[in-house]
């Protein structure tokens, strides 16, 4: 018998297709209680790796269990993992409410559950619609509808925000959160961080099929740094000002202003005044997250990551709908780069600290900061 | 196992494919027999001619010869059955609702253990319909005249019964190992109506009527299946009502028997029992073959 923990534990997860690498030595642990976010850009491995905690796909090397056991090992395994994955299919002459009908009997609840989940997804009044007459929305309601039939204990989605509406969104975020409080497991999968942003607790951002980032959003976000632009009336006046205050990570950027890394907006302006330099614009700006994201992820479709960026022309800023988007130069010599965490073990080379690490990532090259207000506000 | 073979018939009756494939079966199974009865003079005109007749002086309406057209309209309509079967994994796969069923089953071997025993169901469920049908276009074709006997229809009913549901399974794994709905459709159609049956027509000329290849392929032996019993009933009449005259040689009932398995529809087969067996190990091959890739396939 599985062992009712609710935790899904994915150990050196390996999947070729062919010759092509899918998934590379993936590990990870998903707790109950919290909703883990599974990120990476498309082709990543994402939907693989879920197909293979689920059963659908055999592994090349590795383990993921739910439960403990491997799917084909949970006895019923409905009653333990409900899931939405993309490319699921109805058959389309099939009614919504005779869809759920089949795999309520097959796995032995009884029909009554079938309009309690209809309910649970507002999909009452269609209940007795052909499913081919369904929006992409409508679709992926009833797939959640499937997914909850069994009273599950943990919820796999892939990609449940695609073809939903901003409010299908607002009211999954609602469902996933009051399911995890519960006590349950969620485990959902995004290429975009902002779509789950809101949502996760836990992230597992992947690339290339390996692992690029493990632990809790917050410790993700607190290791953004601030930066802050300052256009004062005398740049050197200003660096010196700073520097004997020990803020030395300054640097050049774009319209005569100056970067200043590891301070407020506050000190900066107390600073200049005591200096006696006028400032003529002064702003705090994070880094947002869906930029460290695209750093931890970017380089799978290019040859060379981009190493060492300018200010304001961040090459792969379009992601995330903000180009040009503020973000804080990597000072060269910091391992802020394509590869943030390199110091993390190359993925390669196993976890190294597997099933250890599940609430904070295991080295943080970053300098934390905890003046970093900004974010507070997100949760 | 309940469970799951209780969601297969849900899966099966909350769409429309099995009324529209037994609709259609029903009257191919009842045109094809009626209208094989009323060709009925020609035929049976041909036969009263044959030495074996005339020097029996047997009297055509002695000879049961309806079981004749309920045998070619059993092996007409088992096409849907076959059909039938073929999309039952085919279409899971096609339409991608195979991922629910597996996520919903304890595991693939119990889906698709629930999966061959509710089709094996379903395939003798054609049968008994294909079998009504026939015989009511019988009926209705030769107006009354020549039935056979209960027993030999209902042995024949039988074999026509086990005929649709091996060809169920045999569909059924044809599905499973081609994977696409179309695929599946196309290859089925092309063999059951082109390919097994000329086989068995050149087999058969090349061996000059005896039992051959022809009755050992799938196609043969499923129409051996059914046309055996037949060929073998109007064989032993022929044999009852000669009792007596000496000229009837064992070399020409041997022929008449072959004539008779030709009406039937089973050429080149190797009798009754043997030609079951080929066909069941046939089905079993593919369905076999086809719930060995379906447990080793990757749902992506």
């Amino acid at each position: 018998m599985h062992d009712g923990s609710g935790r899904i534990e994915v150990r050196q997860l390996s999947k070729n297709f062919g010759s092509v690498q899918a998934v590379a030595n993936l590990s990870f642990t998903v707790e109950p209680g919290s909703v883990t976010g599974f990120l990476g850009p498309n082709g990543a491995g994402k939907t693989t790796t879920l197909r293979m905690i689920l059963g659908l796909v055999t592994p090349s090397e590795g383990t993921a269990t739910i439960n403990g056991l491997p799917h084909d090992k949970l006895g019923n395994p409905a009653r333990v993992v409900g899931s939405v994955l993309e490319n699921e299919g109805f058959h389309p002459k099939r009614t919504a409410r005779n869809h759920l009908k089949v795999y309520a009997a097959a796995i032995g609840v009884p029909d009554q559950r079938v309009d309690d989940v209809l309910t649970a997804v507002g999909l009452t009044e269609a209940g007795d619609r052909h499913a081919g007459g369904f929006s992409l929305g409508m679709r992926q309601r009833l797939a959640l509808a499937t997914a909850l039939l069994g009273d599950p204990q943990v919820l796999v989605l892939d990609e449940p925000a695609n073809g939903l509406d901003p409010e299908g969104i607002a009211w999954l975020r609602g469902f996933l959160r009051d399911f995890a409080k519960q006590g349950r497991t969620v485990l959902v999968s995004s290429h975009l961080l902002a779509e789950v942003e809101q949502t996760i607790d836990q992230v597992v951002i992947i690339s290339h099929g390996q692992t690029m980032y493990y632990g809790q959003l917050d410790d993700l976000r607190n290791a953004q740094r601030p930066r802050v632009l300052v256009l004062p009336s005398d740049q050197n006046a200003l660096t010196r000002a700073l520097r004997e205050e020990r803020i030395s990570e300054i640097e050049p950027a774009d319209g005569g202003r100056l970067a200043v890394m590891n301070t407020s907006a506050r000190q900066v302006g107390d600073i200049a005044l005591r200096a006696g330099v006028a400032i003529y614009g002064l702003e705090e700006r994070h880094a947002d997250l869906e930029n460290l994201f695209f750093q931890l992820t970017s380089g799978q479709y290019t040859a060379a990551p981009p190493q060492h960026q300018q200010y304001g022309q961040e090459p792969g800023a379009p992601y995330g709908g903000q180009p040009g988007a503020p973000y804080q130069a990597p000072p060269p010599g910091t391992p802020y780069g394509a590869q943030p965490y390199s110091g993390y073990g190359s993925p390669q080379d196993g976890w190294p600290q597997q099933g250890a690490v599940p609430t904070h990532p295991p080295q943080q090259p970053y300098q934390q900061d905890e003046g970093n207000t900004g974010w507070g506000g997100q949760r | 196992m309940g469970k799951l073979i209780k969601a297969e018939f849900r899966k099966i009756l909350s769409t429309k494919l099995w009324w529209g494939l037994l609709i259609i079966a029903l009257l191919v199974a009842g045109a094809w027999a009626g209208m094989l009865s009323s060709v009925f003079d020609g035929l049976a005109e041909e036969l009263s001619r044959s030495e074996v007749m005339r020097l029996a002086g047997l009297q055509l309406d002695e000879i049961s010869f309806s079981v004749v057209f309920l045998t070619r309209a059993i092996n007409i309509a088992t096409i849907f059955p076959m059909l039938f079967g073929g999309l039952a994994i085919a279409s899971e796969l096609g339409r991608k609702t195979i991922t629910t069923s597996f996520l919903t089953a304890p595991n693939r071997s119990m889906l698709l253990g629930a999966k061959g025993i509710t089709y094996a169901i379903w395939g003798a469920i054609y049968g008994i319909a294909i079998i009504c049908a026939a015989t009511l276009g019988i009926v209705i074709g030769t107006g009354g005249d020549h039935l056979v006997s209960f027993t030999t229809w209902l042995s024949t009913a039988a074999a026509g019964v086990l005929s649709c549901v091996l060809w169920t399974l045999l569909g059924l794994g044809v599905g499973a190992l081609i994977g696409s709905p179309v695929g599946t459709v196309i290859v089925l159609l092309v063999y059951g109506l082109a390919i097994g049956p000329i086989s068995d027509l050149v087999f058969t000329g090349f061996a000059e009527g005896d039992a051959n290849v022809a009755g050992a392929l799938p196609n043969g032996a499923a129409n051996g299946l059914t046309g055996s019993t037949a060929a073998d009933t109007l064989a032993d009449e022929i044999q009852a009502n000669a009792t007596g005259v000496s000229s009837v040689s064992s070399d020409l009932l041997e022929g008449f028997q072959d004539t008779a398995r030709l009406a039937a529809g089973g050429l080149g087969s190797f009798g009754l029992l043997a030609s079951a067996a080929i066909f069941f190990a046939w089905a079993m091959l593919f369905f076999a073959l086809g719930l060995w890739r379906t447990q080793s396939r990757d749902i992506t």
